[in-house]
């Protein structure tokens, strides 16, 4: 009791030792989203303060109090009448422990190299190699939730939120400062990004009738609009001529603010012969009007082509529309009879301003004198879906439907226009009390009015015959737009034979066929050819007496792709397109996933046992061949065009936890809990990536991989209930 | 008619065929504790705000003075158990918590992908104890609760490549809305983009040059509940974006592992702005 109200709730606290602690430069993966330090913890609070007669309550809870990734919330309500919330949470998201940088943030988003660098690789390498270790490369995400929700009446509901995201910290980027394809420095990109999202909503519901309405507002706010960092081949800007300027240093843009208005209405109704129209419009506004960046920070460049390098506006003006409708209409005229049919149109209309840039400036370096021009991309989105269900026995129920879904892109994208029909056999069964049996299988076909692979280009370059040639290859068919097959089958099984058992298989298999042979004969397409994925496992839940229940569950899942591409190499303004130069990569991935728990009671009400361990195994595969060897071209183009052998891709987590809980004086918990967690992954990109690496050229990394670790988790806490 | 707030209803005489919570109680004593110190028991036993409220278990169970006349057991006197061996068909359990939660996230749950397979409001939520702390859960987390079903997708959470699901900062429920919405895939927004743009509004835009397939699915390149390759990719680059650019020179080349252009994050190492660039020289995404 406490002043009239009544008082409930637990509170556990206690500590955490990591028994062989991980070095810090190990620590990635380990505290990727959570803060794994030692010491004392706050485990979970709970506290609920009520009125006798219930009518009112607070509950305050938390957990994790102090540390990096801590949480809680704060609720106050009257019973059925409204309800009042607030909910902070912060996670941190680590991306490396181990990263190395010789650069320097000397004001936000400006990176320096030391001064006494030749600025000359590979003679700085060493000293890159040298640099020191970044604590860690992290951002932490800040989260705060209101809502108010008021039930006026049963069927009246009013509700208010608002979340502000707040982002903090830094994760990598990489700034370019070469030709296409090469050299660049990794360096920080400082985020300080808030986002504010506010949503008003309303909804009045009657027995036979029910409508609401929304509206959401959403603003992104960037502190910084750009980065800026020096580049390791060059202190100064080179004295502009052939077109290029060395720069001694590059500034990147950021992402820009943005707001974004949602107003949304719909509604439901109850028609006679069991019919339910449902339906929904929905109109969206985006906009985003930052300023523009010059086109480069390299004034030798700017005073070689002063004029043509104006901005013919400041901002975008970005504008966006974006409108959705839906109407959907359930009947069930006859009892085991369902017919159903839904219709949904997305149109983002793409009104920003289409801006023409008589030059513009490659990586701070290279004056580029193709006049060039933004575009705009907008889509329309329909889908059409029809479904008869029957209920032909009680114990099965047959679904077959179909379904229309279209594109309309306009001519900017490689296809303009594209329908895709979908069928669709679903069957439900219960053929007895113990077995749930549901298998669906749903196959696609899209088809496109025609393929122009220069359409991105017509629309972006003028005047650039050479440019267009030197595009994507006209034998590539982009798998989001393309021409597809699809066939996809699930199935899934709930065995129940006992109240105390169940076991959960399932299946599922999907089929991508890309490949429909558009080449000349004796060529292929390119591009993603297929794509097949398929999965497998089973769940089992088991509780043989009341004192032990135990869980577990195992999933194979593998998938495969086929690509087909060709090195195109150019000489001046030729494009070679040699047939022998094509190459196939078959990508696979497979992936092991178990997992079990077990919760005993050795002794009921004073003791218990949790177990549990959880274990996920990956391996990557890209082999690539020449389906032909490459005997065209020179030497060197051979070289470029020899499919070469690259390492698989594998990583395995395992974690094992252990606690043993003690109950004593009725509302005490004393638990002794140990977890041992290890992560090993190899990843050729990453694992011996320095940040100079010789032979590579005149790049910096920041180095930074995801290292192994293996990790003793020892932790004692003390729990207390009341009521 | 409602009380124009939510007020205690007033006492009335139950109707035909009702037999009374407190008759219930004395069969199902341990039910009606753990149901009375649930959200919805606190409402229904002590402050029902209209007359459907105020029939208490039988506000959902049916009249249940059949039931008790004839001494209780499964089924008997026309009683709706809700359990899983119960007989009456879904559509009529489901009826039975529509009659009070069509509204809000609920408007569009006839029709949906759920409701279209006969799936049991209770083969998800348990109303009779409190087994999660929001929502009323049949098990203790929403991962657990779909996990029930979507086994792969909850194995896709294990994935080195994830977000923080499994770390317990966020569930299903962040994108998807069970009952039913106007998206497909169950998202609660109106697109897969202004789905992700709800926490990454950095890549909404619109900008200056932007990236087409972004504009068109975050999914053409990432599988959101996890993956092997770094960002959640489908995909390792820098074949992810060679199975699109087959322009000439470097984005065609098959590369060793040896070389720059697929070593450390390999393609956004110079494209680091792929989800769109609103520098004036942005268009090759490395500004």
């Amino acid at each position: 009791k406490l002043g009239g109200m009544n008082l409930e709730g637990e509170i556990e606290s206690g500590l955490r030792f990591n028994v062989d602690d991980p070095e810090r430069r190990r620590t990635q993966k380990f505290e990727e989203y959570r803060d794994m330090g030692e010491g004392l913890q706050l485990e979970g609070l709970r506290l609920r303060l009520f009125r006798p007669d219930e009518s009112y309550a607070v509950e305050f809870g938390g957990s994790k109090w102090g540390r990096e990734d801590q949480e809680f919330s704060l609720g106050v309500g009257r019973l059925g009448l409204w309800e009042f919330r607030f909910d902070w949470d912060q996670t941190p998201h680590v991306f490396s422990t181990d990263a190395r940088m010789l650069a320097r943030e000397t004001s936000p988003g400006v990176f320096r190299l030391p001064a006494g660098l030749a600025r000359a690789l590979p003679a700085d390498g060493p000293a890159y190699n040298a640099a020191p270790r970044l604590d860690d490369i992290s951002v932490r995400w800040d989260t705060a939730r209101l809502d108010f929700r008021l039930t006026p009446t049963p069927d009246l509901e009013l509700n208010a939120s608002y979340t502000r995201i707040s982002k903090d910290g830094y994760r990598p980027m990489g700034m370019a400062f070469g030709s296409p394809g090469n050299d660049f420095l990794e360096v920080l990109q400082p985020l300080d990004h808030t986002i504010h999202d506010v949503r008003l909503r309303g909804a009045y519901a009657r027995p036979d009738w029910q409508v609401q309405f929304g509206y959401t507002l959403s603003i992104f706010e960037n502190s910084l609009a750009s980065i800026t960092a020096d580049n390791p081949l060059s202190a100064v800007d080179a004295a502009f001529a052939a077109g290029s300027s060395v720069p001694g240093s590059g500034r990147s843009s950021l992402a820009p603010d943005n707001v974004a208005h949602t107003v949304t209405l719909a509604g439901g109704v109850n028609l006679p012969m069991r019919t339910r129209v449902n339906a929904n419009f929905s109109y969206s506004l985006r906009l985003q009007d930052d300023d523009f960046l010059p086109h480069t920070r390299n004034p030798n460049i700017v005073a070689a082509a002063p004029a043509d390098l104006t901005l013919p506006q400041n901002s975008l003006d970005g504008r966006v529309h974006v409108i959705l409708g839906n109407l959907s209409v359930v009947s069930r005229p006859l009892r085991p009879l369902t017919l159903s049919a839904k219709y949904r149109i997305y149109d983002l209309i793409d009104d920003k301003d289409v801006v023409r840039f008589v030059n513009s400036v490659e990586n701070d370096r290279i004056l580029q004198t193709d006049p060039r021009q933004s575009g705009q991309w907008g889509f329309m989105r329909q889908n059409l879906d029809l479904d008869a269900r029957v209920q032909i026995v009680r114990p099965l129920a047959v679904t077959v439907g179909a379904g229309w879904e279209r594109w309309d892109r306009g001519d900017h994208r490689e296809v303009a226009e594209s329908d895709e029909v979908f069928g669709k056999l679903a069957l439900d069964a219960t053929p007895a009390e113990w077995l749930l049996a549901r298998l669906k299988y749903v196959p696609s076909f899209r088809r496109i009015n025609k393929y122009n692979t220069h359409a991105h280009v017509e629309h972006t370059v003028f005047e650039d015959p050479a440019g267009a040639l030197q595009g994507q290859s006209t034998l590539l068919r982009k798998f989001d737009e393309a021409e597809r097959d699809r066939h996809k089958i699930d199935l899934l099984l709930q065995i129940m034979p006992t109240e105390t058992f169940t076991l959960t298989p399932t299946f599922a298999w999907s089929y991508d066929d890309y490949d429909f042979g558009y080449a000349p004969a004796g060529v292929r397409q390119l591009g993603l050819l297929d794509e097949q994925t398929w999965s497998a496992g089973m769940d089992l839940s088991w509780a043989p007496v009341e004192r032990l229940v135990f869980n577990g569950g195992y999933m194979y899942e593998r998938i495969d792709k086929t690509q087909r591409s060709r090195s195109r190499p150019v000489t001046g303004t030729s494009t070679f397109d040699f047939f022998d130069y094509d190459w196939i990569s078959e990508n696979a991935d497979t992936i092991n996933t178990v997992h079990a728990s077990l919760k005993a009671s050795l002794i009921p009400k004073v003791l218990d046992l949790h177990l549990g361990a959880n274990f996920s195994t990956a391996y990557g595969s890209i082999e690539t061949a020449n389906p032909t060897p490459p005997t065209s071209g020179s030497a060197a183009q051979r070289a470029t065009a020899n499919a070469k052998v690259l390492p698989a891709f594998q990583d395995t987590l395992l974690r094992v936890d252990v606690a043993l809980k003690y109950h004593f004086l009725k509302q005490w918990t004393a638990a002794l809990k140990y977890a041992f967690e290890s992560w090993d992954q190899r990843d050729w990109r990453t694992d011996t990536l320095n940040p100079f690496m010789p032979g590579t050229g005149s790049s910096i990394w920041l180095g930074g991989d995801s290292r192994n670790y293996a990790a003793h988790i020892v932790g004692a806490s003390l729990s207390y209930s009341f009521k | 008619p409602a009380p124009a707030l939510a007020q205690k209803a007033p006492a009335a005489a139950l109707p035909a065929g009702y037999a009374g919570a407190e008759t219930c109680k004395g069969c199902h004593e341990d039910q009606f504790t753990k149901f009375e110190q649930t959200k919805m028991g606190r409402l229904f036993l002590k402050h029902p705000r209209n007359s459907t409220e105020s029939l208490g278990c039988e506000s959902c169970h049916g009249p249940g003075k059949a039931h008790a006349d004839a001494g209780g057991g499964k089924g008997v006197g026309g009683i709706v158990s809700f359990a899983k061996d119960d007989t009456t068909p879904v559509e009529r359990r489901n009826a039975t918590c529509l009659g009070c939660h069509q509204k809000s996230a609920r408007l569009f749950w006839q029709g949906s992908p759920h409701e279209s397979r006969d799936v049991a409001c209770t083969s998800c939520h348990k109303l009779m104890e409190t087994t999660s702390s929001r929502a009323q859960l049949a098990r203790a987390t929403v991962i657990e609760t779909c996990g029930q079903c979507h086994l792969q997708k909850r194995a896709q959470t294990m994935r080195s490549s994830h977000m923080p699901l499994r770390e317990g900062k966020m569930t299903c429920t962040a994108c998807h809305n069970p009952h039913g919405t106007v998206t497909p895939a169950l998202l609660k927004e109106n697109s897969a983009n202004e789905t992700c743009f709800t926490c990454h509004a950095e890549k909404r835009g619109p900008f200056l040059w932007e990236h087409a397939p972004v504009v068109e699915s975050c999914a053409t390149c990432h599988d959101p509940h996890g993956s092997n390759h770094e960002n959640l990719l489908k995909v390792a680059k820098p074949r992810l974006c060679q199975q699109c650019h087959v322009e000439s020179r470097h984005p065609t080349s098959p590369y060793s592992r040896r070389e720059k252009q697929v070593l450390g994050r390999s393609c956004v190492s110079c494209h680091a702005n792929i989800h769109g660039s609103n520098h004036p020289s942005g268009h090759a995404f490395t500004r």
